[in-house]
């Protein structure tokens, strides 16, 4: 039984995954409610991004440009032509694709340092591009959704439909992850990431699994969008597509651990109450809540680069391991 | 075409900031490998330490210049043994998403002890004007070039011309290579990492007459810097020299045609372009 648990962690940290929708129903007050939906939607959007970025180990640090796309998309058709956020949803992903295709294209032949400089350049291209479409994108103001409650507008009056959707989101995005390590697709990213001239040597065709693995986490990566603009009901250029968003992504894929597909998962539900409870506390000094999870990653890269959960899945290894030994003994 | 002319002498000047700022980026990644994120942030605190200088002493920037780089000097030397030196052999990823971490933890200090405040030096030359000819001249900003340059060149022929310089040379071309020829390699990388937070604190300095400090400064100042070095073939000094000038002439004039907007997209475009063509740089060799 125990020996099975250690090989089957997975399905500890599926059911973990899964159960954890309680957690948001126990919770007091829409305080703590909206910290679990907040957790649930980053572990989402960490997640998508470590699809492409984790696995092959190459930084995409413009990734919050597509979390942009989706929202701006659901929210622009939804505001001009009152489609339904959950087209709109569709449309952003459609057009997310679409721009992976082009920018992958261009950027993913590309050798490590520069790929990740163009990720920038990419980013930031977009966010001027729609700081600077005033009459679109209404600029650097943003955009308000009005409060019109209901199903098709994916608008709800209290946090746990919230809740639900955004963790329905994560669980799409790990299902697909976990999907991916064992397909002959993941395979070829994790060989490529580690050594990418063997890979090719050995037969991988590295331009069509980088831009499929690409795709695959641009529209994942836009589907959050979409979900984050209509729970806040407001975006502007920053807070969607603005560097400390994709750094965001990063810190929480890499604190969980990176290349893995629960990694970010557990990354976020530890980080993302922490960040926002600081936020909350320390709402009185500017700078400091940053500053804490500034050093938190430092910290995490100088002493456990490879993140949190392989650590805890040794941990685990030991205890189910010492547990079993009396039984031998009996 | 007096206003092209002027544009253009108003790109050039910026350019000769933009080429200080971005040689020790180029050194850095040269020398030590690393790609550093957080080298604009260095830029701020020189902006915030010319600053509180003024401010509390009353020196201006051109008085506290030495106190100034002795001071970047120190944290450049801190932040490379305390943090820089025990990722030296790490994976690639592990350094950038380090020195991004940095620039963060950096940022926050600054606008917790300093506040999102925009904070500007105000003396008696921030306004001082020269005409050559037609063409109108704000005198800091030619000092600042003049300076920017002046050290860019030093950093150049110190390479060039002496031994520690010719050391610095070899680790980049090969640093294995370096290291069995006796070169103590730690030290050199110490004291590339040094030089490059030291210069960008001068370009830092040498704008903190004309443009606000505030916490983000730097964030932009990276950005450009890494365009820069790119388009000057990554780890070569004299082609960011020409890249920065490169740079500040087509800021300029993407100002003036498109608006100001504009500036930011047009050298970010231009360095998409250039990493579709020339992915050497513009000046690198392939």
């Amino acid at each position: 039984m125990i020996k099975k648990l250690i090989v089957k962690q997975n399905s500890v940290l599926w059911i973990i995954a899964v159960g954890i929708i309680i957690v948001p129903f126990i919770l007091p007050n829409r305080y703590f409610q909206d910290i679990a939906v907040m957790t649930f939607l980053w572990a989402g959007l960490a997640t998508s991004w470590n699809l492409y970025s984790g696995y092959c180990n190459r930084l995409s640090i413009g990734h919050a440009a597509f979390m942009g796309i989706g929202a701006y998309t659901s929210t622009l058709l939804y505001l001009n032509f009152g489609i339904s956020p959950w087209i709109g949803m569709l449309a952003g992903g459609a057009l997310s694709a679409l721009t992976a295709l082009l920018i992958g294209g261009i950027t993913l032949r590309l050798k490590g340092t520069f790929f990740v400089l163009s990720t920038i350049a990419f980013g930031e291209i977009l966010k001027v591009m729609t700081i600077t479409s005033t009459e679109v994108t209404s600029g650097a103001l943003g955009l308000m959704i009005p409060f019109q409650p209901g199903f098709a507008n994916m608008i709800w009056t209290g946090k746990i439909p919230y809740a639900i959707l955004a963790w329905i989101y994560m669980l799409v995005a790990l299902f697909i992850s976990v999907k991916l390590e064992k397909s002959k697709l993941g395979y070829s990213l994790i060989a490529l990431g580690e050594n990418q001239e063997a890979a090719e040597n050995l037969g991988v065709n590295s331009t069509k699994t980088m831009m499929t693995a690409f795709i695959l986490s641009a529209v994942l990566t836009s589907f959050g969008g979409t979900i984050f603009s209509q729970y806040i009901m407001f975006i502007e250029p920053t807070s969607v597509m603005g560097l400390s968003t994709s750094i965001n992504f990063i810190l929480l894929a890499i604190a969980g651990g990176l290349g893995t597909a629960f990694g970010p998962m557990v990354g976020s539900f530890i980080l993302t109450p922490v960040s926002n409870l600081l936020r909350g506390y320390l709402a009185g000094i500017s700078g400091l809540h940053g500053f804490i999870l500034g050093m938190i990653l430092i910290i995490i890269l100088l002493y456990r680069p490879d993140g949190i959960l392989p650590q805890l899945k040794l941990l685990s290894k030991r205890i189910l391991q010492k547990l079993d030994k009396p039984k031998k003994g009996e | 075409m007096e206003q092209i002319l002027q544009v253009f002498i108003s790109g050039i000047l910026s350019g000769g900031i933009y080429a200080l700022a971005s040689v020790g980026l180029a050194l850095i990644f040269g020398v030590v490998g690393l790609v550093n994120f957080a080298h604009g942030e260095y830029l701020m605190l020189a902006m915030y330490i010319a600053y509180w200088i003024f401010n509390i002493v009353g020196l201006d920037p051109y008085q506290s210049l030495l106190i100034n780089l002795v001071v970047m000097a120190a944290i450049g030397y801190i932040t490379f043994k305390v943090i820089m030196e025990r990722v030296l052999d790490s994976d690639h990823s592990i350094q950038m998403l380090l020195t991004l971490a940095l620039s963060m933890v950096l940022q926050n200090l600054a606008l917790m002890f300093f506040k999102a405040d925009y904070r500007n030096i105000r003396i008696d030359m921030t306004n001082d004007i020269m005409n050559i000819g037609f063409i109108t001249l704000n005198t800091p900003r030619v000092l600042a070039f003049i300076i920017a340059i002046g050290a860019s060149v030093l950093l150049y022929l110190f390479l060039q011309k002496t031994f520690t310089g010719a050391a610095m040379r070899a680790i980049s071309q090969n640093g294995k290579a370096a290291q069995l020829m006796g070169i103590n390699i730690k030290s050199i990388y110490c004291l590339a990492f040094v030089i490059g937070t030291t210069l960008v604190g001068l370009a830092g300095l040498l704008i903190s007459p004309i443009y606000p400090a505030f916490p983000t400064v730097g964030a932009s100042f990276s950005t450009l810097a890494f365009i820069v070095v790119v388009l000057g073939g990554l780890s070569s000094v004299p082609g960011a020299i020409i890249g920065g000038l490169f740079i500040g002439v087509i800021e300029s004039f993407a100002g003036y045609f498109a608006g100001p907007a504009y500036q930011q997209a047009a050298y970010f475009l231009l360095f998409i372009l250039v990493l579709i063509f020339k992915p050497n740089g513009l000046f690198g060799r392939s």
